[in-house]
């Protein structure tokens, strides 16, 4: 067995609601392992509705929130033990973020170059040869833009789908082994989507960069990811390769929240407008 | 542009369509500075909406989907204004629109007969009144009639949206998301109206949450036969609950069929491609995007606005604004390629 690039074991987290001796504790995260190989990328994604902790468990594997118990520890170091700046620098250095909501993401009254080169300066500058516009020119060419369409612009002049790409190509700067992305599509239109998923596979395929990917959404965890966790109220119900569990899932829960995906396919002779009438029998059929 | 009509209604069809947009132009109109701006929305949009349907709006953000459906409401603020065209009602016949209609004919046909469940509508109720308050605000001047009649017609409604009685004396921080939602859409369809018009009505609800949220709209719009426009950019819930779809993008409606058709057999190339790169649970065929940015609506291209991120593009397109026609029964569509250049 090689070595684990991300190792995540019995980690919990409690948040005290309420007063300090009155206050109720709510577990948001409950004892939940697992493991990246660091020779074998992939897409690993967490699952789960709204206020599974699938969050928490991010911002965990993030370092931005101590676990209650348990470790999380990367590349063999353990993110408790990690004290110092430059302690802090390398570990950000290799494990990058990406956040939900690119128009949140960025400051409206900031350019977005401003961003890259920052980024560039801090964490790639001593690494590389190349002079900063180059190398932000290339690191903007792997998510499929220039640094001539980004310079100067700000983010309200472009889509959503084109700052998600940004927002990758800041994470990309830094030559990380490990992005964490939560709810990195939800925000971007369908059309864009996939474009932004692709992405992810092809670092995964030609640069070797593991993501974790924090969603709600089954059918892009479907088609993007590798291994899937399906987390409900903390813990974990369901795990193991994602197409398997996600075509036949076993525990309830799991069967539950993939019965709420609405597919887009419409049923042969659901509803026929072209008559006229609508069929409401069959419209009915339809949505049970 | 002629305005073509949306689907010929037949002999059978008797009553008339309850909501007719024509060629509605609704432009957001800035002046800065001596910087004029027009920012083209709604562009030119021609559709009906027949009684009893769920008629569904899809497009990206920024396509205009919002604008049409403040334009259909009413809710005309500068800088937005309406160019030209018009929005009939078959109960508000000859003011061409809510908004060029007097107040008091306004304030009759609202919530009684035309309704609105809007974006985020979780977050309109009261923060500091109990949902009883929220009830009486709305639907009593409507509704009339001495108070324990009032909410028992209330309790009555609350349960066609699977909520007890017990929640009108809550606050809305009270309920979850999902019950906030019904309370609003049992707010919305209490006086029964003709037409609800509802914007992102799931989007801000979890997956289990939306499916419930959805259920319950198309089990009242069945029970008080109103007919629906539903604008959401989610395609999953347009083949979940819609009865007929319109595409738009960049402020123009580029396709409209039934629900089943456009998944089935769509015609226009930015349908295509939308509806190819939807994932599904199950088949593993790469999925490629849509390349290229969408347009700037201050700006947008010359012809049609498709044409620059489109694999079928020709020369017309750079120049002329294709027409929506009818290529096949009932399903129009606005592209060359499609019904061929016949215009050059």
């Amino acid at each position: 067995m090689s070595e684990a690039l991300l190792n995540v074991s019995r980690v919990s987290k409690t948040f005290v609601r309420g007063g300090l001796l009155s206050g109720e504790r709510i577990a948001a995260v409950d004892d939940v392992s697992f493991q990246l190989d660091a020779h074998r990328p992939e897409i690993f994604t967490i699952a789960g509705e709204s206020g599974s902790g699938k969050t928490t468990l991010s911002r965990m594997i993030l370092n931005i929130e101590a676990p209650s118990s348990g470790r999380v520890s990367f590349d063999g170091v353990d993110l408790a033990t990690i004290r110092t700046a430059a302690g802090r620098m390398d570990f950000m250095r290799k494990v990058q973020p990406i956040f939900q909501n690119p128009f949140e993401s960025f400051n409206p009254l900031k350019r977005l170059d401003r961003y890259l080169f920052a980024t560039y300066r801090r964490f790639a500058a001593a690494a590389r040869q190349a002079t900063p516009e180059s190398a932000v020119d290339e690191t903007l060419r792997k998510v499929g833009l220039s640094l001539q369409e980004v310079s100067r612009r700000y983010p309200h002049e472009l889509s959503g789908g084109q700052l998600q790409r940004i927002a990758l190509a800041r994470a990309l700067l830094s030559s990380p082994r490990l992005i964490v992305a939560d709810e990195p599509v939800s925000m971007i239109d369908a059309s864009l989507r996939i474009s932004v998923l692709n992405l992810f596979k092809t670092l995964r395929d030609d640069l070797g960069i593991s993501t974790i990917y924090v969603t709600h959404d089954l059918a892009t965890a479907y088609y993007a990811s590798d291994r899937i966790i399906i987390m409900q109220r903390g813990r974990v119900v369901e795990a193991g390769d994602a197409r398997t569990v996600l075509k036949a899932p076993q525990h309830p829960y799991s069967r539950r929240l993939r019965d709420a995906v609405l597919l887009p396919d419409v049923p042969d002779g659901a509803v026929d407008a072209s008559d006229g009438a609508i069929d409401l029998a069959n419209a009915s059929e339809r949505r049970t | 542009m002629t305005i073509a009509p949306a689907t010929q209604a037949g002999p059978s069809d008797s009553a008339r369509p309850i909501l007719t947009v024509c060629d509605l132009k609704a432009y957001y109109r800035t002046n800065h500075y001596g910087i004029k701006r027009d920012v083209k929305a709604v562009d030119g949009i021609s559709l009906t909406v027949r009684r009893g349907e769920i008629y569904g709006l899809a497009g990206e953000s920024s396509s205009g989907k919002t604008t049409l459906i403040k334009t259909i409401a009413g809710a005309i603020r500068p800088p937005m204004e309406v160019v030209t065209g018009s929005v009939e009602f078959a109960f508000l016949p000859g003011y061409d629109g809510l908004h060029r209609a007097p107040p008091a004919e306004v304030a009759r046909i609202r919530w009684r007969r035309l309704s609105c469940i809007m974006q985020g509508s979780m977050n309109v109720l009261n923060p500091v009144r109990r949902i009883r308050s929220s009830f009486v605000d709305f639907a009593y001047p409507h509704i009339g009639g001495d108070r324990a009649q009032f909410e028992q017609k209330v309790v009555a409604h609350l349960a066609r949206v699977r909520l007890e009685a017990s929640v009108l004396d809550a606050y809305p921080r009270e309920l979850s998301g999902g019950m906030r939602q019904r309370v609003t859409l049992a707010l919305a369809t209490i006086c029964r109206p003709e037409f609800i018009i509802a914007d992102e009505p799931t989007t801000a609800l979890d997956v289990v949450v939306q499916k419930e949220v959805l259920g319950v709209i198309g089990g009242l719009q069945r029970e008080i036969g109103a007919s629906v426009m539903l604008v959401t950019h989610d395609m999953g819930v347009h083949a979940y609950l819609t009865n007929r779809l319109g595409i738009m993008y960049a402020g123009r409606l580029v396709e409209e069929a039934a629900t089943g058709e456009i998944f089935r057999n769509p015609l226009h190339p930015y349908t295509k491609r939308l509806i190819s790169s939807l994932p599904r649970i199950g088949d593993d065929t790469p999925r490629r995007g849509l390349e290229g940015a969408p347009p700037n609506l201050a700006d947008p291209p010359s012809g049609c606005r498709f044409h620059p991120r489109c694999p079928l593009a020709m020369e017309v397109c750079r120049h002329q604004v294709p027409a929506m026609l009818e290529s096949a029964p009932s399903h129009r569509v606005a592209c060359f390629a499609v019904n061929g250049d016949d215009r050059a």
